[in-house]
């Protein structure tokens, strides 16, 4: 037999690419992550840019599970462990102000929006009762007073 | 200036409350061995309402922004019947507005009510000038207003710088509250000269209510 090197590497390179495809098939392996996205800010509305942020896992509340810094917009963005379910505490702070969330979070995942403060019309109506009640009690004794 | 919930350690939470306990006791005190303790309430409760709102009140001062807080003016004016009035205010900005914190109110209640009381020493030197002359009113009522914010700040900052946890970049945090500090500044003038103003007013119009 007279065995050509050119007819060997043709051979060579059928088996040694075409023949794998016939043995594997293929699978793709995924996981969700949740994202929790928050921006903190300061009750004028103002965003703590530059804030502070330490994020304490369910299983350790004393211990920091991450550090971070706000962006300008106060914004920060981080996945928790999924393997550890329960509730998750995020502080922000900047200069002596800052304020602490607590957000649950299954073996499933969340999808929700949270809100640690009050919308301005409950602000300002809560202010009026406030202020009447002060201005209620300086009437009652001076009345009683004259 | 009203330190929140969860920034403090909780010794130093204590210790406020243990602080500022001393101080309305004292005060409660200086206030029942007046002739009539009830004369004072209705002026106390109209300034315990502005101190509430006084709180909103935000002025720009770059990076930052500060709002007023009035206690030099109502050491002033209210005397000892401040420090209450002071813890009252500050008690319903925590509880309605989130506005510095339950576990943080004895703190608060020091840091801004002592300085009230000093302010109030302050403006009854004038007495050594002439408790008529509308120069010195003036003078000791800035001079009043401007130290008691002035000194409410300060405590502020010393209390927070000295108890920055390890757990944030330290050197950033305490960079940042300097800067808030130094904020105060112009606030103090601001506060200094709009206690001027009211006690000039107060002695054209009723004398007698700056001889708390």
């Amino acid at each position: 037999m007279n065995w050509k090197p050119g007819a060997f590497l043709g051979l060579l390179l059928f088996f040694g690419t075409v023949g794998p495809a016939f043995a594997h098939g293929a699978k793709i392996v995924y996981t969700i992550d949740v994202t929790v996205n928050l921006q903190a800010m300061y009750d004028t509305g103002e965003p703590m840019g530059g804030g502070q942020v330490v994020v304490y896992a369910p299983d350790d509340p004393s211990t920091p599970w991450l550090n971070g810094t706000c962006d300008e917009e106060g914004r920060f963005s981080f996945t928790p462990d999924p393997s550890k379910p329960g509730t998750w505490d995020v502080q922000v702070r900047q200069s002596g102000h800052g304020e602490m969330v607590h957000i649950v979070i299954g073996k499933e995942g969340v999808t929700a929006q949270g809100d640690s403060g009050f919308n301005p019309l409950q602000i300002v109506l809560m202010g009026i009762c406030v202020v009447w009640g002060f201005v209620g009690t300086a009437l009652f004794f001076s009345r009683r007073s004259a | 200036m009203h330190i929140p919930d969860g920034i403090l350690p909780a010794t130093v939470c204590v210790a406020g409350y243990a602080t500022s306990g001393a101080a309305t006791w004292y005060s409660l005190r200086k206030i029942n061995q007046k002739e009539n303790p009830r004369e004072g309430i209705p002026k106390a409760s109209l300034l315990t309402a502005a101190f509430f709102v006084a709180s909103w009140i935000h002025i720009p001062i770059p990076p930052t922004s500060v709002h007023l807080v009035l206690n030099g003016l109502l050491g002033v004016v209210l005397g000892y019947y401040a420090f209450p009035a002071i813890l009252i205010g500050l008690f319903f900005q925590a509880v309605m507005f989130q506005h510095g914190g339950l576990t943080t109110l004895g703190v608060n209640a020091t840091i801004i009510g002592v300085p009230a009381l000093l302010a109030h020493y302050i403006f009854r030197l004038r007495s050594l000038v002439g408790n008529d002359s509308r120069v010195a009113t003036g003078v000791f009522g800035f001079l009043a207003g401007a130290s008691g914010l002035g000194l409410a700040a300060l405590a502020a900052m010393i209390l927070l710088i000295t108890t920055v946890p390890v757990v944030v970049d330290v050197e950033a945090e305490r960079a940042s509250i300097y800067a808030l500090a130094l904020a105060h500044v112009p606030l103090m003038i601001l506060e200094g000269i709009f206690t001027a103003l009211v006690v000039l007013f107060l002695q054209r119009v009723r004398p007698a209510l700056l001889e708390a």
